[in-house]
């Protein structure tokens, strides 16, 4: 079977999903699984389901114990720590749940990540950014958004404008490297 | 006779004519910034938050593209021209809690039907934009919202960080730094065994659900409020699409609960409307929150087209109506007022605006 992006090599991946009655299938090559970024190395091979998941955005559901992480509340304190900027300490955060300052996020940002996680499943911002921001981040912005679009026609088997637009981002790579 | 007779007989009534208005009560769109380099407001100081009051203030004037605003502070206001503003923008009553170096910007509405716009100054964030509308307006919603904050950022620095995005006090704003919530109105979901299920498989696609009165409430007048609670790792156009999304999902879940009680038990339903319609109609005195429930049974009646001698009405319209604010300033009532008096005015305002004499 051909790959069904590439339309050249053969498909090695085979995905199929069936929800109530609807059937899809999806043929991909290894070379433009990876082109695609639909996952990493180190879960390629290991387990189907986990594949899957990842890309048909499957829910990953409410896993157990991040509830509890969820809150400033919970913030683990060692040693007692005040912003530099706004003088906010982190028993302050902790019963205020909220920060200070924008510069609380920098200080402590090794106590928030997790929370950060838990809270959001996420932590990295593919939203707007401001627009007096400087080339680069607004580079890599394009980038993301043109990732997103990618794995939405993806998904509704549109490849001929999904191969073009994996062109347009590894243009546009290109030029952040250059 | 003739109704009686319909009463019993099971007949199968038309499910009325829905186009989800009477499911998807209200929109609001909500979007945070912060001023680059300042503190928060909870850890800034009264003059401090005055002066951001100021310079967000001083930034709007003679800005072209901009919708009127009325700026107003809440100290100044009585409490139910506070209440009226909360009901009527849909403003968390949180807000009016403390009042000191806080500040609201309206935007005057002509009608109902307009939305709502307001900045608030100086609440969690320094800016939040918030934009009401009836029915399902969230892309609407979110375009008013980004317009304005477009227009803000052109003269303000906003505190943003590349892997966090737009920072806000609390973390769990993080991000996009957007919340789409929606109000809606499912009588047949909450009497259905699926409601647990449906709770569920919300807070699974990152939702979080409360009553009418905002965060905590409890759900009174099957009343749901649905917000999205994700705002980091999605783009704004994602979010906005995603509650589109929910919105038709719950739109057809509610209609199929409906066709469902319809089917299994029409004699238990119709007697419920009627219930609602009775005490409705020969209650002397009705609290807010009793008004709501039997309210939400009675639009479900009408929905179902299993009553009569009732006009057609807006749920959502006619909740801001009978709010003890507006009941009180519609009734320019002087002096003490009880609550007694609130809910004798608010049974003889329902019974006038949807009851046939």
């Amino acid at each position: 079977m051909i790959c069904d992006f590439c339309k050249k090599n053969k498909a090695t991946i085979h995905l199929i999903r069936v929800q109530n009655d609807n059937v899809e299938k999806v043929n991909i090559c290894a070379g433009c699984a990876e082109d695609f970024n639909f996952f990493s190395e180190d879960d390629f091979y290991k387990d189907l389901t986990k594949i899957l998941y990842k890309i048909f955005k499957a829910d990953e559901g409410q896993q157990n114990g991040i509830r509890e992480l969820k809150n400033l509340k919970n913030i683990e304190i060692r040693k007692n720590r005040s912003c530099s900027f706004c003088g906010m300490d982190l028993e302050n955060i902790r019963k205020l749940g909220k920060m200070g300052c924008p510069n609380c996020y920098r200080e402590f940002k090794n106590i928030l990540l997790p929370i950060i996680k838990a809270i959001h499943k996420n932590i990295e911002h593919r939203g707007k950014i401001p627009e007096n921001t400087t080339g680069q981040i607004k580079l890599e912005k394009s980038i993301r958004d043109l990732k997103n679009r990618l794995n939405r026609e993806i998904f509704v088997e549109n490849f001929e404008e999904a191969a073009r637009i994996r062109d347009e981002i590894r243009q546009l790579e290109k030029n952040i490297y250059e | 006779m003739n109704d009686s007779r319909n009463f019993l007989s099971g007949d199968e009534p038309e499910t009325g004519n829905l186009d989800g208005n009477s499911i998807i009560l209200s929109t609001r769109v909500a979007l945070a910034r912060n001023l680059a380099n300042h503190k928060f407001p909870s850890s800034s100081t009264l003059d401090e938050r005055t002066q951001i009051i100021r310079t967000v203030q001083n930034c709007m004037e003679g800005m072209d593209g901009l919708p009127e605003f009325h700026f107003h502070r809440l100290s100044r206001l009585t409490r139910v021209q506070r209440h009226m503003i909360l009901d009527d923008y849909q403003i968390d009553e949180e807000f009016v809690s403390k009042l000191s170096g806080r500040a609201l910007l309206l935007s005057p509405r002509l009608s109902l039907k307009d939305s709502a716009i307001s900045i608030l100054l100086c609440w969690d964030d320094h800016i939040r934009i918030q934009v009401s509308s009836q029915g399902s307006c969230i892309e609407e919603g979110y375009a008013v919202a980004s317009k304005i904050e477009k227009l803000l950022e052109s003269r303000l620095s906003f505190s943003f960080d590349k892997e966090w995005g737009y920072l806000t006090a609390n973390p769990a704003d993080l991000g996009t730094a957007l919340e789409v919530s929606i109000m809606t109105h499912l009588p047949a979901i909450a009497i259905s065994p699926e409601i647990a299920d449906f709770i569920k498989n919300l807070t699974k696609v990152g939702c979080s659900i409360s009553g009418f009165s905002g965060i905590n409430s409890e759900i009174i007048g099957n009343l749901f409020m649905i917000s999205s609670s994700k705002t980091l790792g999605k783009s704004e156009e994602e979010i906005v699409e995603e509650m589109q999304a929910i919105c038709l999902n719950i739109i057809e879940e509610e209609e199929n609960s409906r066709k469902k009680l319809v089917k299994k038990d029409l004699l238990g339903a119709k007697d419920n409307v009627y219930r609602s319609y009775g005490l409705l109609k020969y209650a002397k005195i009705l609290s807010f929150d009793e008004a709501l429930e039997l309210l939400s049974i009675l639009r479900l009646g009408l929905d179902l087209g299993i009553v009569e001698k009732t006009r057609d009405f807006d749920l959502f319209e006619l909740i801001n109506i009978i709010s003890d604010s507006h009941v009180i300033s519609n009734f320019e009532i002087e002096g003490p007022v009880s609550d007694d008096d609130i809910d004798l005015k608010r049974a003889d305002l329902i019974r006038e605006k949807v009851l046939e004499e």
